[in-house]
C-alpha cells in the first residue's frame, strides 16, 4: 500500500479529477494549501494576463508606467510588461492530493496525474511516494488492503 | 529522501521559512491546521480550547539534509531567546519525518532526486 501526495496547479484541479476517474481512482483527498519550489513561487506575467492589473504591476516592479496621451488630453498607462517578466510572490495557492493506492495502481495513477498537470513551466508540481503501513474502514472495521476496495 | 512535516505556531512560521530559505531549501508547502498536544488544548478563563490554530510545513529533502533541516526548524521554531540552551514553551510544535521511496516533478515527468537536481 502506497501514500501518493501530489502538489498539482490551483486550476487543473478538473481535469485531474477526470483524469483519476477515467482510471477508476475513487478515493482522493484534496487539500488547499500554499506552497513554493526552488524558484520561491515565482509567476510570468504570460501566466497572470489578465488577473494582473495595471497598479498592482506598479506596485510589483515600482515603476512608472509609461503613458500615452489620449484624444481628451488625459494620460493612458501603456503596458510596459513582456510577457517573459517574472514577479515573485512567495507561496502560491496549490492544492494537495492525498491518495491511497494499492503498489501496482502507483505507476498509473502517477502517468494520470503527470498528464492532467503538464503544462512545462515553473510550478507544474511534485508527486511524492510515501510507504502506507495499513488502513482501516471506519464504516465496517475491515483492515489493509480490503479497506481500499 | 525523506518528507518532514513540522508543525509549528503560526508566529514563528515566518521565520523558519526564512531560515530554510538562506539555506538552500526552497520548495516547501504550507497548511493551515489546528490541534493539540497531550496537554489537551489551552483552557482561558472559563473556556477550554482544544482546536489551536498551527501552521504546518511539509519539506521533502534528500538524506543528507534531514539534519540540517530539522536543526533549522528546532532553532527557529523555539520560544525564548534564540540559540539559549533553555527549553522553549508548551505548544512549539513538533517535527515528523518519514520515508519518501519516489518523487517525480509534474513538469519534467522525470524522477528528482530531491530538491536539488529538480
Amino acid at each position: 500500500m502506497k501514500q501518493i501526495i501530489a502538489i498539482i496547479r490551483d486550476e487543473r484541479v478538473e481535469e485531474t479529477k477526470t483524469a483519476l476517474e477515467t482510471i477508476g481512482v475513487g478515493g482522493v483527498t484534496f487539500l488547499y494549501v500554499t506552497g513554493r519550489g526552488q524558484q520561491k513561487g515565482t509567476v510570468s506575467a504570460r501566466e497572470l494576463g489578465g488577473t494582473l492589473n495595471r497598479n498592482f504591476r506598479m506596485q510589483l516592479t515600482g515603476t512608472e508606467c509609461a503613458t500615452t496621451p489620449d484624444s481628451s488630453g488625459g494620460e493612458i498607462p501603456r503596458d510596459v510588461f513582456s510577457p517573459e517578466m517574472e514577479f515573485t510572490f512567495g507561496f502560491l495557492p496549490k492544492r494537495m492530493l492525498i491518495i491511497i493506492a494499492y503498489d501496482d495502481d502507483v505507476e498509473p495513477i502517477v502517468q494520470a496525474i503527470v498528464t492532467a498537470n503538464q503544462t512545462g513551466r515553473h510550478g507544474d508540481g511534485r508527486i511524492f511516494i510515501c510507504p502506507m503501513i495499513s488502513a482501516i474502514r471506519v464504516r465496517t472495521g475491515e483492515q489493509g488492503d480490503k479497506a481500499l476496495s | 529522501m525523506k518528507m518532514i512535516w513540522a508543525v509549528i505556531r503560526p508566529e514563528s512560521a515566518q521565520r523558519v521559512i526564512t531560515a530554510l530559505d538562506s539555506a538552500g531549501i526552497g520548495g516547501m508547502t504550507r497548511l493551515h491546521v489546528t490541534g493539540h498536544g497531550r496537554e489537551m488544548g489551552i483552557t482561558l478563563g472559563s473556556v477550554h480550547y482544544t482546536e489551536i490554530p498551527k501552521e504546518m510545513l511539509m519539506i521533502v529533502v534528500p538524506d543528507n539534509e534531514v539534519a540540517k533541516t530539522v536543526m533549522i526548524i528546532r532553532t527557529e521554531a523555539k520560544t525564548g531567546a534564540k540559540n539559549s540552551p533553555e527549553e522553549g514553551t508548551i505548544g512549539d510544535g513538533k517535527i515528523f519525518v518519514t520515508y519518501v521511496e519516489d518523487s517525480f516533478a509534474i513538469r519534467t515527468a522525470g524522477k528528482t532526486l530531491g530538491m536539488s537536481n529538480a
